[in-house]
């Protein structure tokens, strides 16, 4: 992250006000059209001195399965910084509209544990401006190190995130053009190894934990206002679900991807296949997963869990 | 007094013993031969333990579950002894105050964890002597040669504690469950009445006698005639031998903090007794004695879990572990509380007894007694009891009094009273201390150091062991 400027922003943003914004900036680009940037801002947003609340990490970790211990889950120190993340994508100079974004893959990098007692220094920026067959998409990086290091230069990060975004429908002038999906091949369903049920009040307890309160996810009444049929699940939650079911073989330190594919409209219930992948040694290599509808044999997202060389 | 045969006389027909020890006989053949010489059974030590700090009920670990907190002493005791992906022989570990939904706690915790899945766990609960009782049960299975390794375990959460429906709102949500019509439905519905959506929160009362435990302590406190003084100085001496302990490091190698608490949080290192005796009664105080229970001489409701690590010497050598102490043996008792012959804490007054005959020792013999803290007034109440000529005589069948202990060998690194108790959880805090205590110490005269450990439990039941520094 250097060549671009830094913003230190003196505290977390509020994702409600960021929504809010993104609403704002919305209606305003549908009365006076987009202000037709085509390039990233080149800006680094960081908070420092970042703590968990223990109460809201205990919660997070029952709700999606982990068992409170004191290191932060993957998944919640993405819900941590995603206020930071938001806050670069809700910039006047960022040149896609935020709301209606469509999380496509996500990659974590664990580098090393991160304790819950631990002020973290949390930096975001947004890069890869790039074509899409069904519109624009970038990705969104952010870094997470230990608080009071950046004094020292090369400080470790303990924890690397990247989200891929699309902008559905949005092509930029000169970056891309519509062009044919091109055909997947066929999924073969698996033998699952769990079945989750999901209710319909899945995306509210997730909002509640994780601070996302993305109307999508909140309410049939919400998420059709914003042209969904019904609410579904967040990613980054069913995501989650799949790494606490992976386990403590995981270890401290793992490399985490997930891509994901049709969205899980709420209530549902979600087939999961965890297949292990162990070294020549015997000792645990990666764990694959991959969701389905278990009615409609539609896949809902796949990654894995892979051990860091 | 011979080491292996009963010295203590067993109030069991001679006929019904005879007849046990010749089936069991008749189907172990040999086995049983060799299992009935305890110096010819393989040794179970104490590699080591790991508890997560104490804390007080509605503290640190409100939102903590019994799962997350047994897990958490769990992982701790693996990363200390290297044990990832390891498996264990078997885990055995238990509850008191534990929700229906969690009949698999132990497994679910080792699934959790980062031990081996093929790991295989057990539940066990026994009130207050859980955490004790898997130490010795495993022990046992390591000393027969069934496993090479175990960790025993106890876990208890006040804060988290489950609360069930009322009786009336039970029956009837059974009863709807069975009921196919709407109509049937309905009139299984009827029968509700507001009283029935009172929830039952557990409570610490003998379900025989309807006193707490607290109140039948204060029956056996003024039985025993322990003054408020004498109890004020146990609690004072636990607290000042804990904090000492914590201060000298010693718990830097038994507990790995949780939560943000690296000190279990009741331990008032500042208490003094002039402090202590400003506290009012809360116990006994409708007997005509005085009431001289506190809440300052009184364990508080506390969460938190422990885990101790046993193993075969081979074992422990193999993986190249330490081995603190061996475990000795054990002993149960019961006592009849419901009808006031005993006091409901007072079994260890009668297990220990047994226990040193069977093994030719007396309390001179030992140089560490961990006598649980459920009450000052329990654990003065026991050493009254044992230096009662007539208790000797008429209880314990003895020629006078049983004994008595140097006062100095006793709780030395603090115990209830100061670190909290976590019902299950007390035994493993005990064993992995004692454990690490005898080892320290060594050799005494020429023999290993040995330790008395004592706990009452619920029910009018203690258990009490013997380890032996190696």
């Amino acid at each position: 992250m250097s060549g671009s400027q830094t913003v230190i922003l003196g505290e977390m943003p509020a994702l409600s006000k960021l929504y809010v914004n993104a609403a704002a900036a919305a209606a305003r680009r549908r009365v006076l059209g987009t202000h037709g940037g085509t390039e990233l801002p080149d800006y680094t947003h960081e908070v420092r001195s970042v703590k968990a609340g223990v109460a809201n990490l205990t919660a997070y970790q029952h709700l999606i399965g982990e068992s409170a211990s004191d290191v932060l889950p993957a998944g919640f120190i993405h819900a941590l910084a995603f206020p930071l993340a938001m806050s670069v994508m809700n910039r006047d100079d960022f040149p896609l509209p935020l709301l209606g974004m469509i999380h496509l893959s996500n990659k974590v990098v664990q580098s090393a544990p991160v304790l819950f007692t631990q002020a973290l220094d949390i930096r975001a920026r947004v890069e890869n401006l790039r074509g899409h067959r069904a519109g624009t998409q970038l990705d969104v990086v952010a870094e997470v190190r230990a608080a009071g290091q950046a004094a020292v230069g090369q400080e470790e990060v303990r924890w690397r995130g990247v989200s891929t975004y699309l902008a559905k429908g949005v092509f930029l002038p000169g970056i891309d053009k519509p062009s044919v999906p091109v055909t997947p091949p066929p999924f073969a369903v698996p033998d699952p190894t769990a079945l989750w049920q999901l209710g319909v009040d899945t995306g509210r307890a997730y909002a509640a934990v994780s601070g996302d309160f993305n109307p999508i996810h909140l309410s049939v009444l919400t998420a059709k206002a914003l042209g969904m049929r019904r609410s579904l699940a967040h990613g980054m939650y069913l995501a989650s679900r799949a790494l606490a079911d992976v386990g403590a073989v995981r270890g401290d330190s793992f490399r985490w991807d997930v891509a994901f594919e049709a969205p899980v409209f709420l209530p549902a219930r979600v087939a999961l296949d965890i297949s292990t992948v162990q070294a020549d040694g015997g000792a645990w290599q990666r764990s694959d997963y991959v969701a389905w509808n278990p009615l409609s044999g539609r896949r809902h997202f796949t990654g894995s869990v892979t051990a860091l060389p | 007094m011979s080491v292996n045969g009963p010295s203590v006389p067993r109030p069991q027909p001679a006929a019904a013993s005879t007849a046990a020890t010749s089936a069991a006989g008749a189907a172990a053949g040999k086995t049983l031969a060799v299992g009935a010489t305890s110096t010819q059974l393989r040794k179970a030590v104490v590699v080591g333990g790991n508890r997560i700090p104490f804390a007080r009920t509605g503290g640190a670990y409100t939102k903590s579950s019994n799962q997350d907190m047994l897990t958490a002493a769990l992982d701790g005791l693996i990363a200390r002894f290297g044990l990832q992906d390891e498996r264990i022989g078997e885990v055995a570990a238990g509850a008191v105050l534990k929700h229906s939904r969690d009949f698999n706690l132990t497994r679910e915790a080792v699934l959790g964890s980062a031990l081996s899945a093929e790991t295989p766990a057990y539940d066990l609960q026994q009130a207050c002597a859980t955490g004790l009782e898997t130490v010795l049960g495993l022990a046992n299975k390591i000393k027969l040669g069934q496993i090479d390794s175990a960790i025993a375990a106890g876990v208890d959460s006040a804060s988290d504690a489950p609360i069930a429906v009322s009786e009336g709102l039970r029956e009837v949500l059974l009863d709807l469950n069975r009921a196919k019509t709407v109509s049937r439905k309905l009139q299984v519905l009827s029968r509700l009445r507001p009283k029935d959506l009172a929830p039952d929160a557990p409570n610490t009362g003998e379900p025989r006698t309807g006193l707490s435990m607290g109140e039948h302590q204060a029956l056996t406190t003024a039985q025993w005639k322990i003054t408020r003084e004498a109890q004020d100085e146990l609690a004072f001496n636990s607290h000042r031998n804990l904090a000492a302990a914590y201060d000298a490091g010693f718990f830097d190698d038994l507990l790995t903090p949780y939560r943000g608490l690296s000190r279990d949080s009741n331990l008032r290192a500042d208490t003094s007794l002039e402090k202590l005796a400003t506290l009012k009664p809360v116990f006994g105080k409708n007997l005509g004695a005085e009431a001289t229970m506190t809440a300052g001489n009184s364990t508080p409701l506390t969460d938190g879990a422990s885990t101790v690590l046993l193993a075969s010497e081979e074992w422990a050598d193999a993986h190249d572990l330490p081995k603190l102490a061996t475990v000795v043996d054990g002993e149960a008792a019961a006592v009849d509380f419901v009808h006031g012959k005993d006091g409901l804490l007072m079994a260890p007054a009668f297990a220990v007894p047994r226990l040193l005959a069977r093994h030719n020792l007396t309390l001179a013999d030992f140089d560490f007694f961990e006598i649980h803290e459920a009450f000052a007034g329990t654990v003065l109440s026991t050493l009254a009891a044992w230096e009662d000529e007539e208790f000797g005589r008429t209880r314990l069948g003895l020629d006078g009094a049983f004994g008595s202990i140097d006062p100095t060998k006793l709780n030395v690194n603090g115990s209830s009273l100061a670190a909290g108790h976590p019902f299950a959880a007390t035994g493993g805090r005990i064993v992995a201390s004692l454990a690490k205590m005898l080892h320290t110490q060594g050799q005494v005269n020429g023999r290993p150091a040995r330790g008395l450990v004592s706990i009452c439990a619920a029910g009018g039941q203690g258990v009490v062991a013997i380890l032996e520094a190696l």
